[in-house]
């Protein structure tokens, strides 16, 4: 009973200790150093970088590569009905390109990611293919003037460099929006080279079967290189 | 290559311009354009048309008439410029609602019930919840009790076993209506112009589910649709109705065949049984038996159940591009179809303020908006639902002084033209630009969100916390209260122009009502009010003899001044036009705003405010100006070789 006592005596003093104290306060103190864990190379690259073109202006060119249809078209003739699985649908794609989602306060994407690559990749390859059947593998030959991408026309025999220049030109002008020769000294022999590569690979003995001829896997080739090329996604 | 190097206001940009990197200039004699001018041609193409120039427009660029300041100017009247600068703000007010709230209200969504017919068909049977009936058996509930359906109704669902309802009673108390959702005409005697079947020219983006154009069994097309009476009630004037029931005694069983107690008995309806009510007002669905949907149930919106929020229209998933170019479909329930106009409308005004370049200031003072069939709908019918609950208690039993005043509707706008845009010149006097859209109430629906979205996206400025101590308070005034105060000085004052517009709705709170200092809202001996006060006037800055409107504490000068008040008054704050400036010069530039751009910021400025707070001349200066052609050109030693690069190869392919 003693000891009981005591302890409300104990309790009660410390709550009028408690109450008659100064309150508690939160004072602002400096943050303490980290604690270094390691060390990293310091990156010496230009932090100033081109900008990524928005998300909206990406799919209105998509749409106009494409011949200038809607959404819904695109889609559909992207799917095709080849089973190819080139394009799945405008709605998996769109928060990987940065679009931004308001309603739930979603930010726009404004710097690349693994996933918006991955997404330029599988949408640039879906225009390249679907851009060549038309252009090139119609059953009627579609005039120059009509066709999507590949402007121009394909001999039977192998290009050789003279050859290839002038229609890589339209390629690069298509996609990067100047001509070739104003690109970087190296660029044409080197996609020329992955033209010939292709184009070797697709002749070769034994070769998986495809549905492009050699030379047209070759342009395709070339095709994919440019609209996965950072200069198409920045300006 | 004509006019590339005809910078307009030279002498304004000057300083500007007298940076490192030159302008592209034109090219001499039909030179042909350098890198430098086709990465220019590039950046403008995507920032006024929004798009990649094609091969075509590349072609024209390098003609030798091609004159780049008359291309300048085309497009700074185009969609693409519109749709940039739109965007903009939009990402910076990001004015679209999420999936979480809702908004159905009991008044104006139709809900749907399946019960079976008298030879034990399904059928569907269309009513609202709450519903005023002058039988005491089904009144403020479904037109058949539960012994007469078998049937008990929720906004969980309706269960038990149905029951075939006798075509007596069907016909007693239901009636078949040609609805708006189902009918083109439906406004006239006998609608012929069906969904699907001669309704010859539907909006292509008026989608109703086809749950609601089939029968139960999936497959009979509807014509006609089977509403509860009281709903299908066409009448503009109703009598106030009170049932003289009395209220049930606490733990009292309900009434025979009753699932739920009697409706209430409002005091105001006893005392003016029998008085003339407009069936528009929010107050006639509670207190008269006389109002429903209208005619062709147009001021109700129909639901494919009885479930809180019903589905019935689908809408686009994803609007990027624009409603002109959707992609995907997904159906909406009553409150998604709700939020997507809402959205729409903020959108329509912004592109109105930069497609007519229109004065920048009245994106927050315009008192004009643009509304479609479905906003016209709900300005008419189901905005002013979001009113009145305890507003009762001050005499307002409806909204007096809405926002947007309903007679501003024009009558011809069908709910069903969707992609028919109307300009509403004037809204009302306490209309103010996106501020008192519903989209801008709801997204931002407390006082203080509402300053501080203002305040952050035209000010360019945030709330940061002081460094500061934070001792113990109990000061309701955040304004003094240390560690607070830095931001709520600004905040509370702020704040204080929203209190007439009460939290989550757009219902306006008026002097009359709800003067700011209201003596029966004192305090009582215990400091406290009742419920009804302590909703809208704070106890906290109330005393024994006055209560204090619920934010109107700090400034109840701003309070007064409202929405268009806190509109007119940062409009006129120099911070205004900086910010407009700012934001859209960063925004071309693509990069933060550095202190080498003083110069630029400060002539565009000027030309801004002295061009009218016209937004078109600003962007004009700014892609006219140095530092936009170099923002596409931060790399050209890396890029052609420099010494810093890679001895003039490019990494093939690879993405930074």
């Amino acid at each position: 009973m003693r000891g009981r006592v005591r302890a409300f005596a104990l309790a009660g003093m410390a709550a009028v200790a408690g109450a008659c104290a100064p309150p508690e306060a939160v004072a602002p103190r400096p943050a303490a150093p980290l604690r270094e864990t390691g060390r990293v190379a310091q990156s010496r690259s230009p932090k100033q970088d081109l900008r990524l073109i928005p998300a909206e202006a990406y799919l209105r060119t998509y749409l106009r590569l494409f011949g200038g249809l809607s959404p819904a078209e695109v889609e559909r003739r992207a799917r095709g009905d080849d089973r190819s699985a080139l394009f799945d649908t405008w709605e998996d794609y769109l928060t990987a390109l940065g679009l931004p989602d308001h309603g739930l306060d979603l930010p726009r994407g404004a710097q690349t990611n693994a996933l918006m690559m991955a997404a330029f990749e599988r949408l640039g390859i879906a225009l390249c293919d679907r851009a060549l059947e038309h252009d090139l593998k119609a059953s009627a030959p579609v005039p120059v003037e009509r066709r999507l991408i590949f402007a121009f026309d394909l001999p039977a025999q192998d290009l050789d460099a003279a050859a290839f220049a002038p229609r890589f030109d339209v390629l690069h002008r298509t996609f990067l929006s100047y001509p070739a020769r104003l690109a970087p000294p190296d660029r044409e022999a080197r996609f020329f080279a992955l033209y010939e590569g292709t184009v070797a690979r697709h002749r070769a003995k034994g070769a998986p079967k495809s549905r492009f001829s050699p030379g047209e896997a070759g342009w395709a080739a070339v095709c994919y290189g440019l609209v996965r090329h950072p200069e198409f996604h920045l300006y | 290559m004509r006019g590339l190097g005809a910078l307009a206001g030279a002498a304004l940009l000057a300083a500007a311009a007298a940076a490192s990197f030159a302008p592209p200039s034109a090219a001499a004699g039909g030179a042909a354009p350098t890198l430098e001018q086709y990465r220019y041609y590039r950046a403008l193409s995507l920032d006024l048309k929004g798009r990649l120039p094609t091969r075509e427009e590349l072609a024209e660029m390098e003609s030798p008439g091609f004159d780049l300041d008359a291309w300048i100017e085309r497009h700074l009247d185009g969609p693409g410029y519109v749709e940039r600068l739109t965007r903009l703000y939009m990402d910076v007010l990001r004015l679209e609602l999420g999936p979480v709230g809702l908004f159905a209200p009991l008044e104006t969504t139709l809900r749907r019930a399946e019960v079976l017919g008298p030879d034990g068909e399904r059928l569907y049977v269309y009513f609202r919840y709450n519903q005023r009936r002058l039988l005491p058996l089904i009144d403020g509930d479904f037109c058949f009790s539960e012994a007469e359906s078998g049937l008990r109704g929720s906004f969980a669902g309706f269960t038990g076993t149905p029951k075939p309802i006798s075509q007596r009673l069907l016909d007693e108390r239901t009636t078949v209506v040609r609805p708006f959702w189902l009918y083109r005409d439906y406004l006239s005697v006998v609608p012929t112009q069906r969904y699907g079947a001669g309704w010859k020219d539907p909006d292509s983006a008026y989608v109703p589910l086809p749950q609601l154009l089939v029968e139960p069994d999936g497959k009979t097309p509807t014509v006609e649709v089977r509403v509860c009476k009281e709903e299908a009630q066409t009448a503009e004037v109703g009598r106030i109705y009170a049932s003289g029931i009395p209220p049930l005694p606490k733990g009292a069983p309900l009434p025979p065949g009753r699932a739920r107690p009697p409706v209430p008995e409002d005091r105001y309806a006893r005392e003016h049984r029998g008085e003339p009510i407009s069936c528009r007002s929010a107050l006639a669905f509670a207190m008269s038996v006389d109002c429903g949907c209208g005619i062709g149930l147009e001021h109700c919106l129909p639901g494919d159940n009885s479930g809180r929020d019903p589905r019935a229209f689908a809408l686009p998933a994803h609007v990027p591009l624009g409603i002109e170019a959707p992609i995907g479909a997904a159906p909406h329930t009553a409150s998604g179809w709700n939020r997507f106009w809402w959205s729409q409308e903020a959108i329509h005004l912004m592109q109105h303020v930069f497609r007519a370049d229109r004065d920048f200031r009245e994106i927050l003072t315009g008192r004009y908006t643009f509304i479609n069939g479905p906003l016209a709908q709900f300005y008419r019918s189901s905005a002013p639902a979001a009113c009145c609950g305890l507003h009762r208690s001050y005499g307002m039993r409806e909204d007096e002084a809405p926002l947007f005043l309903p007679g501003a509707v024009p009558p011809v706008v069908a709910p069903h033209d969707v992609s028919d845009w109307t300009f509403i010149p004037d809204r009302g006097p306490r209309a103010a630009g996106i501020v008192t859209t519903p989209v801008f109430l709801t997204k931002y629906a407390s006082r203080r969100a509402r300053a501080a979205a203002l305040y952050s996206a035209f000010l360019c400025k945030s709330f940061m916390a002081e460094h500061a101590e934070l001792p113990p308070s109990d000061e309701p005034d955040l304004m003094v209260r240390p560690g607070c105060s830095s931001c709520h000085a600004t905040l509370e004052p702020l704040a204080a122009y929203f209190t007439r517009v009460e939290e989550t709705t757009w219902t306006y709170l008026p002097a009359s009502r709800f003067p700011i200092e209201n003596p029966v809202c004192k305090l009582n001996a215990e400091g406290k009010t009742g419920q009804a006060c302590q909703r809208f006037y704070d106890p906290d800055f109330s005393s024994r003899e006055r209560g204090v409107l619920r934010g109107a504490y700090a400034s109840p000068a701003h309070a007064e001044r409202g929405p268009a008040g806190v509109a007119a008054d940062l409009t006129r704050m120099p911070e205004f036009a900086s910010c407009a400036v700012e934001r859209v010069t960063e925004s071309f530039l693509g990069r933060p705003l550095r202190d080498e751009d003083g110069a630029l910021l400060r002539a565009l400025r000027e030309r801004f405010v002295s061009r009218g707070y016209r937004m078109r001349p600003l962007v004009e200066a700014i892609v006219r100006a140095p530092a936009y052609a170099r923002a596409s050109n931060v790399r050209p030693a890396l890029e052609r070789g420099g010494a810093a690069g890679r001895g003039g190869a490019e990494r093939g392919g690879g993405a930074r």
